[in-house]
C-alpha cells in the first residue's frame, strides 16, 4: 500500500510541475509534448514572418519589388517619405493583426525592425 | 507649434479610427482622403497655415469618430464583394 502511494506520488509529481509552472515547459518526460496551461502554442516561424512582411511591402505601390530585401529601409533604400512609413507600418499591422502603439511604429523604420518587431510580438497571427 | 510627430500621430488616428468602419467604402474612402491630404500639404513652410491644416486635421478626427458610431449601429447586412476572396 505504501510502495503503491509511493509510486503513484513519484507519478502525479510531474502532473503538479506543469500545473505550478503553467505555460513554461521544463524536461518532463514522457508529458513533455503536453503543454496544457499553453496559450500561445502555434507561434509564428521566422521564414513566414519575413515572407508576409516582404510581401506587405512589395504590394505597396511606391516601392520597386525588385530592391525589397529583409534588410531594406524604407526612406533610405526604398526612397519613402514618413507618410509611406506610417502607410506600411499600419498594413503590417493588419497583415498580423496587431496594434502597434505610437511610440514602438515611429521607431520601425525598415524592414528588419518590422520582421524583429513582429517576430516577437506575442499576439501576431 | 505643430511638431513633425504629432502630424504623424494624427496621422495615425485618423487611419486607425477609418479602419473601424464596417462599410468598405467608407473605410478605404478615409484611408485614401487622409493620406492625400497629408501628402498635399506635407511642403509647407509656413508654421501658422502648419497649424491651420493641423486643427482642420483635429476636426476631421472628431467628426471620423462620431459618424463612426453612427455607422456601428447600423452596419450592412452582406459583405461587399470587394471584400470576398474570389478563387
Amino acid at each position: 500500500m505504501a510502495l503503491r502511494n509511493a509510486v503513484l506520488r513519484h507519478l502525479r509529481v510531474p502532473v503538479q510541475n506543469l500545473a505550478v509552472r503553467g505555460s513554461n515547459q521544463s524536461q518532463i518526460g514522457f508529458l513533455g509534448s503536453i503543454r496544457a496551461f499553453s496559450s500561445h502554442d502555434d507561434h509564428l516561424s521566422k521564414q513566414d514572418v519575413v515572407d508576409r512582411v516582404l510581401d506587405v511591402v512589395k504590394s505597396f505601390p511606391k516601392v520597386d519589388p525588385a530592391k525589397v530585401t529583409p534588410e531594406v529601409h524604407f526612406q533610405k533604400d526604398l526612397g519613402l517619405d514618413s507618410l509611406d512609413t506610417v502607410e506600411i507600418v499600419m498594413a503590417i499591422e493588419e497583415e498580423f493583426k496587431l496594434e502597434i502603439p505610437d511610440k514602438e511604429a515611429d521607431k520601425i523604420d525598415s524592414c528588419s525592425l518590422a520582421i524583429e518587431y513582429v517576430f516577437n510580438h506575442p499576439m501576431s497571427s | 507649434m505643430v511638431a513633425k510627430c504629432q502630424v504623424i500621430s494624427l496621422c495615425r488616428s485618423l487611419l486607425r479610427a477609418g479602419r473601424k468602419y464596417p462599410d468598405y467604402n467608407i473605410r478605404e474612402y478615409t484611408k485614401q482622403r487622409t493620406l492625400d491630404g497629408f501628402r498635399m500639404n506635407g511642403n509647407l513652410t509656413d508654421q501658422s497655415k502648419v497649424n491651420e491644416v493641423y486643427a482642420e486635421g483635429k476636426e476631421q478626427l472628431e467628426v471620423v469618430e462620431r459618424v463612426l458610431k453612427v455607422y456601428l449601429a447600423y452596419p450592412p447586412k452582406t459583405k461587399n464583394i470587394m471584400e470576398l476572396n474570389v478563387q
